[in-house]
């Protein structure tokens, strides 16, 4: 059996997966576990976890938009979520479907952040557990996850129409 | 050979050059806020400015609430300027204050922590100490006007206007010749050493010293709830 070709949709997706994949993953877990590093014993680490999530929800808080409830929900759910969606991406399992799941955050991530900038509002971004002001390095950085978000999908689902190159060559051996 | 020596002391002195010219393009040391130059030309600071509280040293009884034989002791790092800090002050604070501190139950010691970026903050918390030493209730009401209208002296830099409008006239001549007389500059700098000591990396930024001896680091905005379940357990 050959290895499979060079395929420059494919090394895309690879790239995207394990980027994306990374900085999620990292994203959702610094938004649960920093910057407040209390994690034993297990009262102090459910406050830890408590006061992060406190903490990040006055960052999406800060952008005005949501109500209270919606602020709480969010706070609460996207890290989390980031750090499910991190895990799916490295893993590759249903790769099509996690990967217009991450295009879609990431364009909702890029027009809330584009908004603030217009806005000049003076807040974090709310990105990582450091801060880091809305600004226009952080919009070019997140246009540039959204880009490679979108590639990666569109190649995914590209590539999904066409046999695996193992089992195409693999079709092509066997006598007919 | 010769000529080898001479091109590398050619290419050497070119270097050297490029450098010194970047080094003139690149920009001139900030120069120190007025406050701080009021500083190093300021008198001592009042007498009894400085306490020492469970193994908490240099605290300022001035910027401090509640009793001194309490469990625990939380130093609490805020820049005027900062939002979360506004945040934390008036939601978080105040309710901590009225349901621990004045109970008995904490004490907490509020530390000025100016960030650089802030062009205001460092006046802000000028004023704010001069109210404190002042009076307890100037004091809040001061502290209180300052993070209520941070939006508007943060971009029109009226620090004096909004701290007038908390004080009476008298009042506000009396913060004003102790903002003036720069008496207070060297707490704000303690204030700040004791901060980059902890380290502080964010503002704002909560230290809790229990009796025997734990320090619990909150790092950023918490709110009540949240903080209480950490504040019900130490107290325990």
């Amino acid at each position: 059996m050959q290895s499979a070709p060079f395929n420059y949709r494919r090394l895309i997706i690879w790239l995207g997966r394990l980027l994306l994949g990374g900085i999620f993953l990292y994203a959702g877990f610094s938004k649960i576990a920093l910057p407040n590093k209390f994690y034993w014993p297990l009262p102090m680490l459910k406050f830890s976890i408590a006061a992060n999530l406190s903490n990040f929800g006055y960052q999406v808080a800060s952008y005005k938009m949501l109500s209270p409830g919606g602020v709480n929900f969010v706070s609460h759910v996207l890290p989390f979520a980031e750090v499910a969606l991190g895990l799916l991406l490295l893993i590759g399992w249903r790769l099509r479907i996690w990967a217009t799941v991450v295009s879609l955050f990431m364009l909702m991530f890029l027009t809330v952040v584009t908004r603030a900038y217009l806005l000049h509002m003076d807040i974090n971004c709310g990105c990582f557990a450091t801060p880091e002001p809305v600004s226009l390095k952080k919009i070019l950085e997140d246009s540039s996850m959204a880009l490679l978000a979108i590639l990666m999908t569109v190649f995914a689902y590209q590539e999904a129409r066409k046999p695996h190159p193992w089992s195409a060559a693999t079709a092509q051996q066997q006598p007919s | 050979m010769i000529r080898r020596f001479v091109l590398a002391s050619v290419a050497t002195m070119a270097f050297a050059g490029l450098g010194s010219l970047t080094l003139m393009g690149a920009p001139a040391p900030q120069k120190a806020a007025k406050s701080s130059a009021r500083a190093s030309r300021s008198s001592a600071p009042p007498a009894q400015t400085s306490i020492t509280v469970d193994g908490v040293k240099d605290i300022d009884p001035d910027k401090a609430v509640g009793s001194r034989n309490a469990p625990i002791v939380m130093e609490v790092f805020t820049d005027f300027q900062c939002p979360a800090c506004k945040q934390l002050y008036l939601t978080t604070l105040q309710r901590v204050t009225d349901n621990y501190a004045d109970n008995g139950k904490i004490y907490i010691v509020h530390r000025d922590f100016p960030l650089p970026m802030h062009a205001y903050s460092r006046i802000a918390a000028s004023y704010a100490r001069a109210a404190c030493h002042i009076d307890n209730v100037k004091c809040q009401a001061v502290e209180t006007a300052l993070f209520d209208n941070q939006e508007k002296w943060e971009i029109n830099g009226d620090v004096k206007g909004t701290v007038a409008a908390a004080l009476t006239p008298a009042d506000m001549k009396k913060v004003q010749a102790l903002v003036d007389s720069g008496a207070l500059e060297p707490l704000i700098d303690r204030d700040k050493q004791i901060g980059q000591a902890v380290p502080v990396t964010q503002t704002p930024t909560s230290v809790l010293h229990t009796k025997d001896g734990q320090t619990y680091p909150v790092v950023g905005y918490v709110s009540y709830d949240v903080l209480k379940t950490l504040l019900d357990q130490l107290v325990k």
